[in-house]
């Protein structure tokens, strides 16, 4: 009776924005006359950041002040069109069509400006919520200054509109399943390495360490994408270990009903966490973001279940690995039937063991 | 660049830790009525009789809603997409979940409408359930819709998800090595904090004002607006800030329900689920199965790939058929595999349906592919990292779907992780980058079959 460590290796991809895309979002931006910067869109910000997000990208391409900047996405009367929060698209495609709204925004507040100070717009540029000449950055006049003369003085609104739409990719053979696009917008990557304790009398599985590295595409704010990966981790690690909501699946028996009778990750389960980010910009995101949100939690399981089998030699590979499931297959100590060539695991779960026949899984030897 | 690539603190930071934030269950309106839901008691039942009239009669009850209140009842959540509805916003005369809403009551208190609900005269009559999906296309499995037991309208008419590309057959003939594989991720609540939860006001001008937690702002508006056969601009939807969602609360579960106790007792309406409906009735991450046969060389390439998935949709469609082919568009994980044969079938069983959660239709394949990666190099004897830098996806490479990958970063991220955990790579692999392959890492039995080599 003893505790056993392993590690456990996994790679994966995951794609931007809604699979086979066809997911519109929009915004819309209105200047105040002392140039504060009023954002709407209608992206639900639930926890993910996106109003942080979206308001540094407004903020960059205009090239104001972060705190200049309003963001309202409160409801359907004000805001555009947003497909929703879902599917890693944020960031990504609600922040494209926020760059895209901001660049007019600044075109705009460029032709003002150019008229106020009788010099061309190509020869002008916003820095820190000035617009300057190029190359006579002594020559200036403040983006409060150029929103009132827009109000007051030429009677305009200074505003933009952005929409970001990538094309639906239909699928021209159904038989293949052959599509005429891409059928994303972007694909991030990540690996990881997961470090566990077994306890091969209790069957407890502990980890102790998650060693993760993501190409993110650009952080746009490093503590956020941190956030989203660390977070992602822990759900990762509830996936692994802990959560089931059909304890004896696929039995319906023994549901738990509240939290104290389904057991999420805690504070006690978080182990070392150790985050690599690779900036591999996207081609055509904003600043060349990649959406990572929702992939944080989809590493952890496989590099989980390899670190057990390194620890305590058995394949758990219905989950989540719990103690009772690590025990049953010590117990068991299958081996997969090796037969020719072929070598065949879990063969008690197969289709081919509980159909009667409905459905078979059959594979060429 | 300033302001992009810096460590800016969270816009609503503050106010959600000092618990400011205001949530749909914040919003305080004189005079609205509460919510209760009559739901099945069952997992699977006829509906054989539904009589509201004494829950109506009982002072303080201002509305009582059924199917027959609802004038499209059946609107799918992929219906905008062209894609079949199938589930009742109220159940008509099948129930086939435990927890499915059959009517709501609106009240002037919670315990009054709970005690209205009770009141509710209903009689079922129970039928055989189906549970395990692998049973579901057995000729005595119990039967969930008229159609059957799976969804039967990919790309139209087909039955299943299915991808083929190259030459299945000739991978397993030519492969040392046959390893099979079974993965089955279980069902996971969302259990976000707060609860699914809607306040509808009815405005003097007519419009209904909807404070919801809903992920999806418009697409909720598109769902109620399709329920009620209502233009968008008859209702403001008032959200944008959701206390924990996770996919959960894309379904719009509560708002249409609401509006339509509004419109009938002219009163606003609260409709907050206890967080046992949350755990028991909401939506939950689909549990899968997954059956994987891998032909491999001895030396650890990756040939081909079969593999048959079961997404456990519960009792209706949902966002499943979306999920479940978003899955096959991404079931060779982070790899290029030249050949592969993939059918995927969405499964009914007598569960609450399954719904969006985050990493939808791939934290599952990952979950397999992986496993199943992970047990062929121990079944190979080789390095888990080396195999996997071996097989990664290259520029040129493609996808399930024929798509060109144009910058994968799978070595990169493999290599990081090589370095960070101390293991040391043969030369070979430690300068390997995503350029496609050429050399002693593109065998020549590969040379026809693996990604492109142009000018290599």
């Amino acid at each position: 009776m003893a505790k056993h460590t392993g590690r456990g290796i996994a790679a994966i991809e995951y794609p931007t924005g809604m699979n086979q895309n066809g997911d519109p979002s929009q915004c819309w931006i209105k200047v105040k006359p002392d140039g504060r910067v009023d954002v709407f869109a209608g992206t639900a910000d639930i926890g993910n950041g996106s109003k942080t997000i979206q308001s540094q990208i407004v903020a960059e391409t205009i090239g104001v002040p972060y705190d200049w900047i309003t963001y309202d996405n409160s409801n359907t009367d004000s805001s555009p069109v947003c497909t929703g929060t879902f599917a890693s698209r944020a960031t990504f495609v609600a922040g494209k069509a926020a760059e895209k709204a901001a660049l007019q925004v600044k075109q705009k507040i460029l032709e003002i400006a150019g008229k106020e100070m009788e010099i061309d717009p190509a020869d002008l540029e916003i820095v820190d919520g000035e617009v300057l000449a190029k190359g006579a950055p002594q020559t200036k006049l403040s983006v409060a200054d150029v929103a009132a003369a827009a109000t007051w003085g030429h009677g305009e609104l200074i505003t933009g509109t952005g929409a970001q739409l990538k094309p639906y990719a239909a699928i021209i053979d159904p038989e293949t399943g052959e599509v005429d696009l891409p059928p994303h917008s972007a694909i991030s990557y990540a690996a990881c390495s997961a470090e566990v304790e077994v306890d091969d009398e209790t069957g407890e599985v502990r980890v102790t360490r998650l060693q993760q590295c993501y190409d993110v595409g650009r952080a746009l704010n490093p503590s956020s994408v941190e956030g989203q990966i660390e977070g992602g981790a822990m759900m990762g690690l509830g996936l692994s270990v802990l959560e089931n909501c059909y304890p004896y699946y696929p039995s319906v028996e023994h549901r738990g009903g509240s939290f104290g009778s389904y057991l999420a990750p805690g504070m006690e389960d978080m182990p070392q966490l150790d985050t690599i980010m690779i900036e591999n910009p996207s081609a055509d995101g904003p600043y060349g973001a990649k959406g990572i949100g929702e992939m944080a939690n989809n590493p952890q399981p496989p590099a989980i279940a390899a670190a057990v089998y390194d620890a305590v030699g058995v394949w758990v590979t219905e989950l989540p690995i719990t103690p009772e499931r690590v025990l049953r297959a010590l117990e068991a100590n299958a081996e997969p039937r090796r037969e020719g060539k072929k070598v065949v695991f879990d063969e008690e779960l197969s289709v081919n063991s509980v159909s009667s026949g409905g459905i078979r899984f059959e594979v060429p030897a | 660049m300033k302001v992009v690539g810096a460590r800016i603190p969270r816009y609503d930071g503050v106010a959600h830790v000092t618990g400011r934030t205001a949530y749909v269950d914040d919003v305080r309106i004189p005079g609205t009525l509460w919510a209760k839901a009559l739901r099945s008691p069952h997992h699977h039942a006829g509906i054989t009789k539904l009589d509201t009239t004494k829950a109506e009669a009982m002072p303080g009850v201002h509305a009582v809603i059924t199917w027959e209140d609802v004038p499209l009842l059946e609107y799918g959540h992929l219906s905008a997409l062209g894609i079949p509805a199938d589930e009742p916003l109220l159940a008509k005369d099948e129930v086939r979940y435990l927890g499915q809403p059959i009517a709501l009551v609106a009240a002037e208190t919670e315990q009054l409408a709970a005690a209205a609900v009770d009141a509710i005269e209903v009689a079922f009559e129970e039928r055989p359930a189906l549970f395990d999906l692998r049973q579901a296309f057995d000729s005595d499995a119990p039967k969930i819709h008229q159609w059957g037991n799976w969804y039967t309208h990919f790309e139209g008419e087909m039955d299943r998800r299915q991808i083929r590309k190259g030459d299945i057959d000739w991978a397993f003939e030519n492969a040392d090595t046959i390893v099979q594989g079974v993965y089955r991720p279980a069902a996971i609540e969302h259990a976000p904090i707060e609860t699914q939860v809607c306040q509808v006001v009815p405005e003097p001008s007519g419009r209904l004002t909807i404070y919801s937690c809903t992920q999806a702002l418009y697409f909720s508006l598109g769902v109620v607006a399709a329920h009620l056969q209502q233009p968008l601009n008859r209702f403001k939807l008032v959200g944008g800030t959701t206390g924990g969602g996770f996919g959960g609360k894309v379904d719009t579960a509560t708002e249409t329900m609401t509006c339509l106790l509004v419109l009938k007792a002219n009163r606003p309406v609260k409709w907050r689920w206890t967080r046992e409906e949350e755990f028991l009735c909401s939506s939950t991450r689909a549990p899968w199965h997954m059956e994987l046969a891998t032909a491999v060389t001895k030396d650890g390439w990756i040939l081909g790939q079969k593999m048959l998935t079961l997404h456990d949709s519960g009792a209706y469609s949902r966002f499943s058929p979306y999920g479940l082919t978003k899955h096959s568009f991404h079931h060779t994980g982070a790899y290029s595999i030249p050949n592969l044969s993939f059918d995927g079938y969405v499964v009914y069983t007598n569960r609450v349906p399954t719904t969006a959660m985050r990493g939808f239709g791939v934290t599952s394949v990952s979950f397999a592919v992986e496993t199943h990666m992970s047990r062929v190099a121990k079944e190979l004897g080789l390095d888990p990292i080396e195999i996997r830098l071996k097989n990664a996806n290259r520029i040129g490479d493609t996808s399930p779907n024929g798509v060109a990958y144009t910058d994968p970063s799978t070595v990169a991220t493999l290599q990081a992780i090589a370095d960070a955990i101390g293991h040391e790579l043969p030369a070979d692999y430690r300068t390997m980058t995503n350029e496609p392959r050429a050399g002693d890492l593109l065998p020549e039995h590969l040379v026809a079959q693996v990604g492109s080599t142009e000018g290599h």
